[in-house]
C-alpha cells in the first residue's frame, strides 16, 4: 500500500513538474510566431532545411515549426491534414498536378493581396507561375524549386569520334544526325548515339516543348514527328539503345549513361547532382556535359519541358501574414540562394541562382549557359484527371515503341482512350 | 418450486459466463478481423455506388460506376486478361503438380532433394522471383531466347515485350511457383491411399494405367478439390506477380482485375470505379467457390 502511495506521488510530481515547464515553455515562445509548414524527406533535401534556417535566422520573430512527411505519402497525407482543417500554414505541394484540386476544395489561400502589397515579383519565375493560376486569376502557390530537361552528353565519345560538342541553339534534326555519327561497334560494346528513356515522357514531351500543346489535348497527332524520329533512330539507324530491351531489363538511364554506351541523353536537371556524385565517388568515369535542349524549327531557343514544386498557403490558417513572410522568402532571393547553393534548382532562376549551380564542384564547364531557358512547359498541367491521362499514355506509348501498333494506331487509341477519361 | 428457480437461475448465470468466457477468447481475433476486413469490405460495398476520390464529399451516384466499368476497355480487357490467366494456370498448375507428386512418390534416392527444389519456388520472394524471370525472358540477350535460338528457332519470342506472348510468359513463371506448394498436398494424399487397393488391383491383373484412373485419381478427390479452389482462388485476384514482371503492360496486355483496381484507386483516385470492380471480382469469385462446394458435395454423395 505505501508502495503504491510513493509511486502515484512520484508521477503527480513528475507530471507536475512536466506541465510546469511546458507552460514555461509556450510562456517564452509567446513573443515569437509559430507557423507550421509540411514538407517531405527533409534529410535528403538539405534546401529545404538551409533555407528555413536562413529563413528563421531574417526573422527572429517566426518560428517555423517543420512537419517531415515520408515523400511517398505526402500528397495523400496532406490532403487528409487539409480536410481535417489542419492548422497547417503553409506547405509544399509535391505533386503540382494536385494543386488545382486542393484549390476546388477551397483549401489555397490567394496570394495575390499579398503579392500586390509587398510588389513581390512574379516575373522571375520564368513562366512556371501560369501553372498555380487558377482559372478565376487567383495565384494559389509560388514555385520554390524546379527542374527541366536539359540534353546530356558524353565528351569521351565525341572526342573519339572527333565531333564537335553540340550547341545550345539546335534542332531535333540535327540531334538525330549527330546520333548517326556517333553510333559504333556493335553487340555489348556498342555505343550508342543517344538514349530516350522507358518513360513516354522522353519522346512526348517534345511535343509539349512548343508551349501550346499539353499532354490533356484530345488529338495526339502534334506527337507524331517525334514517334517518327524514335522509330527511325530505334529501328532503322539503330542508334538509340532499343525500348524493348531497355524496358525489359530494367536499365536505368543512369547506368547506361554513366557506363559511357550512349553519347547522349535527354533528361531532368534532376540528374544533374546524380551525376556530380557518382564520378565524384569514382563510380563513373565519364566525362559529361550539359547543352539546352534541342528545340523543333519552329520553336524558340529555350523553351524546354519540365515541372515544379509550388508553396502554398492554407486557406483555413490564421497565421497568414507570417506564413506570407515564409512563403515569399522561400521563393524569392534569398531562398532561391539557398537553394541554388545546395545544388537545388529554384523556382525563381536567373543568372545568380544559375552561376551558383554551375559553379557547384564537379560541374561541367558551359552549364551555365546550357541552364539558360526562356519558357519551362509542364510535362503534367495541373488539371482534373492528368494522373489518368499520363498512365494512359505511358501504356500506348509502349505499344508504339514495341511496334506492336502503327504510331498512326498508337495516337488514335491515345485519342479514343483521352476522350474516354475525361469524357 | 423455489429450488428449481434458483437452480434455473445458476444455469442462466453458468450459461452467461460460459458465453462470455467464448466471446472473450474470441474478441482480440474478431476486432482485428471487423477493423481491418470487415469494416472495409462493408465500406467498399457502399463506395462500390459513390463517387468518391478520397478527399472530397462522397456522392452516392447508383449504378452509374458499374455501367462506368463496363463501357471501359481496359475494364474489360482486365475481365478477359483475369480469365484467361485463371483458366491457364489452374490448369497447367494441377496438373504439373499432380505429375510431380506421382513421379516424386517413389523410393529413389535423391526425392527428397527433388522434393524441396520444386516446392523451393514458392516460399522465393516474389520481387526476386519478378527480377531472375524478367532477365531470363529477355528478348535478346535472355538465356530462355538463346536456348530457343539454339534449337532452331530462329525468331523466338519477345515474351514481356510482346503482347501476344506476355501473358503466357507469366502464367509459365505463375505455374513454376505454384507447383511445388500444390504437389506437397498432392503427395501427401497419395501417401494416404491404401496400398492393399493397388495389391487388390495388381491380383486382378489391372496394368499401371488402370491403377492411376481407376484408384489414384478417385482416391484424390478431396484434393482435386481442394486443389482446385485454392487455385482458382488465388488466380483471380492475381496482383504482385503480374506487377513485378510486367505492371500491366506492353498497353494493357497483361492489365488483370486487381491492377485494374489498383489503377483507379491509386492513380485516378476513383474509388467507387475501384470498388465496383472489386464487387464484380468477388461475386466472381464468389460464384465460382459456391458452385465448386455444390459439386464437390454431389461429387461425394456420387462416390
Amino acid at each position: 500500500m505505501k508502495k503504491i502511495t510513493m509511486i502515484v506521488l512520484a508521477i503527480v510530481c513528475t507530471a507536475g513538474i512536466l506541465m510546469a515547464g511546458g507552460a514555461k515553455e509556450s510562456q517564452t515562445s509567446s513573443s515569437r510566431t509559430t507557423i507550421k509548414v509540411s514538407t517531405w524527406d527533409l534529410s535528403s533535401n538539405p534546401s529545404v532545411s538551409n533555407a528555413v534556417a536562413a529563413f528563421e535566422a531574417k526573422n527572429p520573430d517566426i518560428k517555423v515549426e517543420l512537419m517531415d512527411i515520408p515523400s511517398t505519402e505526402y500528397t495523400q497525407k496532406l490532403s487528409i491534414m487539409l480536410n481535417g482543417g489542419s492548422d497547417l500554414d503553409a506547405f509544399f505541394i509535391k505533386d503540382a498536378d494536385t494543386t488545382k484540386s486542393l484549390f476546388d476544395k477551397g483549401q489555397l489561400a490567394d496570394m495575390r493581396p499579398y503579392i500586390a502589397a509587398d510588389s513581390f515579383d512574379i516575373e522571375g519565375f520564368n513562366g512556371l507561375t501560369k501553372n498555380f493560376t487558377m482559372p478565376n486569376g487567383a495565384v494559389v502557390g509560388l514555385p520554390v524549386r524546379s527542374d527541366w530537361y536539359v540534353m546530356y552528353y558524353n565528351k569521351d565519345i565525341f572526342d573519339a569520334a572527333g565531333i564537335a560538342y553540340p550547341g545550345n541553339d539546335w534542332t531535333w534534326t540535327e540531334f538525330e544526325q549527330l546520333a548517326k555519327r556517333l553510333t559504333s561497334g556493335s553487340g555489348a560494346t556498342k555505343v550508342y548515339g543517344a538514349l530516350l528513356h522507358t518513360w513516354q515522357a522522353c519522346v512526348q514531351n517534345w511535343g509539349v516543348q512548343d508551349g501550346k500543346h499539353t499532354i490533356m489535348d484530345s488529338d495526339y497527332s502534334f506527337f507524331k514527328p517525334y514517334y517518327e524520329m524514335a522509330l527511325r533512330m530505334q529501328n532503322e539507324d539503330k542508334t538509340l539503345m532499343d525500348y524493348a530491351t531497355l524496358k525489359t531489363s530494367n536499365i536505368h538511364y543512369s547506368s547506361a549513361f554513366l557506363t559511357g554506351r550512349v553519347a547522349m541523353m535527354p533528361m531532368g536537371t534532376w540528374f544533374i547532382t546524380t551525376a556530380i556524385d557518382k564520378v565524384k565517388i569514382g563510380e563513373s568515369s565519364v566525362r559529361w556535359g550539359i547543352v539546352t535542349l534541342p528545340h523543333a524549327e519552329d520553336v524558340p531557343q529555350g523553351y524546354t519541358v519540365g515541372s515544379a514544386t509550388p508553396v502554398s498557403m492554407n486557406q483555413a490558417s490564421s497565421k497568414k501574414d507570417a506564413a506570407w513572410k515564409f512563403i515569399s522568402f522561400m521563393t524569392g532571393e534569398e531562398g532561391a540562394s539557398e537553394y541554388a547553393k545546395a545544388g537545388a534548382f529554384p523556382g525563381r532562376n536567373n543568372e545568380k541562382t544559375l552561376s551558383s549551380i554551375a559553379s557547384l564542384n564537379g560541374m561541367p564547364e558551359g552549364a551555365l549557359h546550357a541552364l539558360q531557358v526562356t519558357n519551362i512547359s509542364f510535362d503534367r498541367p495541373g488539371v482534373d484527371k492528368v494522373a489518368e491521362i499520363n498512365a494512359m499514355l505511358g501504356e500506348e506509348h509502349s505499344m508504339i515503341m514495341l511496334g506492336e501498333v502503327s504510331i498512326n494506331e498508337g495516337l488514335s487509341t491515345m485519342s479514343a482512350r483521352n476522350k474516354e477519361i475525361l469524357r | 418450486m423455489n429450488t428449481t428457480q434458483h437452480h434455473d437461475r445458476k444455469r442462466m448465470s453458468l450459461e452467461r459466463h460460459n458465453t462470455l468466457v467464448g466471446i472473450s477468447f474470441i474478441l482480440p481475433n474478431f476486432i482485428g478481423f471487423a477493423c481491418f476486413t470487415l469494416i472495409p469490405v462493408i465500406f467498399s460495398f457502399i463506395l462500390s455506388f459513390a463517387s468518391w476520390d478520397g478527399f472530397n464529399a462522397m456522392k452516392i451516384i447508383g449504378f452509374a460506376n458499374f455501367s462506368g466499368i463496363f463501357s471501359d476497355r481496359v475494364f474489360k480487357a482486365a475481365l478477359s486478361h483475369t480469365f484467361t490467366y485463371s483458366v491457364f494456370t489452374v490448369f497447367f498448375s494441377m496438373l504439373m503438380a499432380l505429375l510431380l507428386a506421382v513421379l516424386l512418390n517413389r523410393k529413389v534416392i535423391g526425392t527428397n532433394f527433388f522434393r524441396s527444389a520444386v516446392f523451393f519456388p514458392y516460399v522465393a520472394s516474389i520481387v526476386a522471383v519478378g527480377a531472375v524471370w524478367n532477365a531470363m525472358f529477355m528478348k535478346d540477350a535472355g538465356p530462355i531466347n538463346a536456348f530457343l535460338r539454339l534449337a532452331g528457332i530462329a525468331n523466338p519470342p519477345g515474351w514481356f515485350a510482346s503482347v501476344a506472348w506476355a501473358m503466357p510468359a507469366i502464367i509459365i513463371v505463375s505455374v513454376w511457383k505454384n507447383m511445388g506448394y500444390f504437389m506437397l498436398i498432392y503427395l501427401a494424399a497419395l501417401q494416404n491411399i491404401p496400398q492393399s487397393l493397388y495389391e487388390a488391383a495388381s491380383i486382378d491383373g489391372a496394368n499401371a494405367w488402370n491403377k492411376f484412373w481407376k484408384i489414384t485419381m478417385p482416391m484424390l478427390t478431396p484434393s482435386h478439390f481442394f486443389v482446385f479452389m485454392m487455385l482458382t482462388i488465388n488466380s483471380f485476384k492475381v496482383f504482385d506477380l503480374i506487377f513485378v514482371l510486367t505492371g500491366g503492360g506492353p498497353g494493357i496486355a497483361t492489365k488483370v482485375l486487381a491492377n485494374y483496381i489498383y489503377d483507379q484507386s491509386f492513380t485516378a483516385w476513383n474509388f467507387g470505379k475501384a470498388s465496383a470492380a472489386s464487387m464484380i471480382l468477388f461475386l466472381i469469385v464468389g460464384t465460382i467457390t459456391v458452385i465448386q462446394f455444390r459439386a464437390e458435395k454431389k461429387f461425394n454423395d456420387f462416390l
